[in-house]
């Protein structure tokens, strides 16, 4: 079987059930909050029944509160549709730019996940033919790769550039040390392969690159499987 | 009672500190585990509320730095995790911790707190 479609196979089922798992966390403290604030108007309307002033502010606060809590919801659930119809087709052409800032955008769900920002993002578009889910998958990897060492209060930059007719060229800044000489890990490395995706020799404790073919046999031999 | 709230959601936690106060309960609150230490030197709690996955120190890891602290505090710990049965049958302590999922029931908090507290 291809490269690509037996990963996909073996370790996609696993990245799609982390994903959702995470989903669903942000979910229940988004649900969460809601709750606990429609309990609080709950109390006040309790407290002026009994005779007890009710201030306007808190009224407008909590009302605002839920609207900005509905709003993250919706953002949660347009990223969680978008990934999940991510493996309606196999192989397809995308624009990358919009593949990092859903992938960033979950895994900005776990715990330990730093800042992410995607720098030239109004530059040419970079459009290549992969397949989409198994690329999510191998940036996800990656940005853990990267959060582990600058946690929460750091920050991960994302940056794009051409290289010729080659690819496209996705780096990976942090603002920590990373443990460079562990990448790419064993999963890293078999992501990458099935994607046809080379790994550039310059990394360094603060930055790591991939080179995104627009396009690779691999691909090809998988989307004529498919 | 002095109860200490830990969450890395603060719209939850302080939601959840006023309607706790409105019942009479006085709560703290922290957002972070480093915040919660620093909290529990200076004060005694009687129990402390924690979220199991925050940045930083996970719910778990504070529970294990705050009891040398004061060896009476008891602990809950509240999740967004999808099965809390898993998350009670991993746990291997000699003393069984106490998980709730969330969204909360307020009433129900506060009965376990009360019950954990008149459990000595």
């Amino acid at each position: 079987m291809n490269d690509m479609l037996n990963y996909m196979n073996t370790e996609g089922l696993k990245f799609f059930g982390k994903v959702n798992a995470s989903i669903s966390h942000e979910l229940k403290n988004i649900l969460a909050i809601i709750s606990e604030t429609a309990g609080f108007l709950n109390d006040l309307t309790e407290l002026a029944k009994q005779g007890k002033e009710l201030k306007l502010a808190l009224l407008e606060n909590c009302s605002n509160s839920i609207a900005e809590e509905i709003q993250r919801g919706f953002t949660t659930i347009k990223q969680m549709n978008r990934f999940s119809h991510s493996v309606d087709v196999p192989v397809m052409e995308v624009n990358l730019v919009e593949i990092l800032e859903l992938t960033a955008g979950l895994s900005g769900f776990l715990s330990f996940a730093s800042n992410v920002r995607i720098e030239n993002k109004g530059d040419d578009v970079k459009t290549i033919t992969t397949c989409p889910f198994l690329l999510q998958n191998l940036i996800y990897q990656i940005l853990c790769f990267a959060y582990e060492s600058a946690g929460p209060t750091g920050e991960i930059r994302l940056h794009l550039s051409t290289e010729n007719d080659k690819g496209v060229l996705l780096g990976f800044f942090s603002s920590a040390q990373m443990p460079a000489e562990k990448f790419p890990d064993e999963k890293i490395k078999k992501a990458a392969d099935a994607l046809g995706i080379e790994f550039k020799k310059n990394h360094s404790f603060y930055e790591l690159n991939i080179l995104i073919p627009y396009g690779c046999d691999k691909i090809k031999q998988a989307e004529k499987s498919v | 009672m002095k109860i200490l709230l830990v969450d890395d959601e603060q719209k939850f936690v302080n939601m959840l500190a006023k309607r706790m106060a409105l019942r009479g309960i006085e709560a703290d609150v922290a957002y972070t585990g480093e915040e919660a230490i620093k909290k529990a030197e200076k004060t005694i709690y009687d129990v402390a509320v924690l979220d199991i996955k925050m940045p930083g120190i996970s719910g778990i890891q504070l529970k294990e730095k705050l009891s040398p602290l004061h060896a009476n505090l008891k602990f809950i710990f509240v999740t967004g995790h999808g099965a809390i049965e898993k998350l009670e049958d991993e746990d291997s302590g000699a003393e069984k911790d106490i998980y709730i999922s969330k969204p909360l029931n307020i009433e129900f908090l506060i009965e376990t707190i009360e019950d954990l507290i008149q459990a000595g």
